[in-house]
């Protein structure tokens, strides 16, 4: 049993309870949830808030035909879209789970970064353009320094980093903006991997660093 | 208008039996706020009407997954009409993909624990009250929240208040609906 000692924020929760949260932050806020029951609760409160509001508002004009015409399709026979293909993922160290929130998105293979660094483009089926990837960093080494223009949230598959202020295990979620500068570094007993999604440009120091940059398109 | 038990009576009802006159029942209730919901968001009337139409089929179809344990009725249905708005704009961003996700869902499907299904209950059962006695800044807060696109930097702009107001009073009504929920206030 992990214990979880970073969770995403209440205003994600809430975005993500809304419906607002753009799709690769979602996938990543939903890793975090498949092992945080305290975060479940947390979202399963939010929606039953956006529930309560649906139930109080001012009921809109429908077309008089409305409740004839959806009658009339839940008669007809359910298109079965079959079972999602299993996309291609790289492979993963024995005892680590491929994230259910990730069922349907494609991933590279591990391709490398640098020493002790791999990286793995993570591709959403219903959107493309998302910034998602994985990264795999090897025992004591640091991550790329780095700021962000923009937040970029990171949620620890498997093993464990450190951040300069707080240590981050398996189920850990990060939330970063360009208030900090990050030099993540990878405990020693292991490798790490973590699912991370960027939403604005993420501004490298370094020249490994520039070329990651350069290859996720950042 | 139905208490919430009756719409849970009508959503199981669906669920066991097919029974089709408690699914006009819900549809009489929910379809109309269900378009409201999604003319809110900037939904064109036209489609707002094609989408409220298809999400009380999934109503019908999902029944057999509503758990009245788990959330109230008007809750799941919520859920239902966001997901498929969201699934809807998606695709018409990417016309590009080749295959649709089947009826993708935000969450995890994951089974609560037997003391979370004890929390949802008390928590359904006391939130509107709770949602009453929630300060009207942060009430609002979480209104636009569900009504806008992209909530924090729109809320934000909206009612001329940094970004950081915004972050902290969600923060706030979370922490007070939570409290509020528990007894503690």
């Amino acid at each position: 049993m992990m214990t979880i000692q970073h969770h995403p924020d209440d205003d994600l929760l809430l975005a993500l309870a809304a419906g607002s949260l753009a799709r690769g932050h979602s996938v990543v806020v939903a890793s975090h949830l498949e092992h945080c029951a305290h975060c479940r609760q947390r979202v399963e409160l939010l929606e039953a808030v956006g529930g309560t509001m649906l139930d109080a508002l001012p009921p809109a004009l429908l077309a008089p035909e409305a409740l004839a015409r959806t009658m009339a399709a839940i008669d007809a026979p359910v298109e079965r879209t079959g079972a999602r293909p299993s996309a291609p993922h790289p492979a993963l160290p024995a005892g680590m789970r491929w994230p259910q929130s990730l069922a349907g998105c494609s991933a590279t293979r591990w391709r490398w970064l640098g020493p002790g660094m791999r990286w793995s483009r993570v591709t959403l089926p219903d959107d493309a353009a998302a910034n998602v990837f994985l990264l795999r960093i090897g025992a004591g080494k640091n991550l790329p320094a780095h700021t962000h223009s923009d937040c970029e949230l990171t949620q620890v598959l498997y093993g464990a980093f450190h951040d300069g202020r707080a240590r981050f295990g398996p189920g850990d979620f990060d939330e970063a903006d360009g208030s900090f500068e990050h030099q993540p570094v990878v405990e020693a007993g292991g490798e790490c991997i973590c699912l991370a999604s960027v939403d604005g440009r993420v501004l490298f120091k370094g020249a490994i660093a520039r070329t990651l940059g350069a290859l996720v398109g950042m | 208008m139905p208490t919430s038990e009756e719409l849970n009576r009508l959503a199981q009802a669906v669920a066991r039996s097919a029974d089709r006159q408690a699914f006009a029942a819900l549809f009489k209730h929910f379809a109309p706020r269900v378009k409201t919901y999604l003319v809110r968001l900037g939904t064109a009337d036209g489609l707002a009407e094609e989408l409220t139409q298809e999400a009380m089929v999934s109503v019908w179809r999902k029944a057999a997954t509503f758990d009245a344990e788990r959330a109230s009725v008007s809750t799941w249905i919520f859920t239902i009409a966001r997901n498929l708005r969201v699934d809807h704009f998606r695709r018409m961003g990417n016309r590009t993909v080749e295959a649709e996700a089947p009826d993708g869902e935000e969450m995890p499907d994951t089974q609560p624990q037997p003391d979370e299904l004890l929390l949802t209950h008390q928590r359904e059962t006391g939130l509107r009250q709770a949602m009453e006695r929630l300060p009207a800044e942060q009430l609002r807060v979480l209104r636009l929240s569900f009504y806008e696109e992209q909530p924090h930097a729109q809320i934000a702009q909206e009612l001329g208040i940094p970004l950081g107001t915004v972050k902290s009073r969600v923060r706030l009504a979370v922490l007070h609906l939570r409290r509020l929920l528990d007894g503690l206030e």
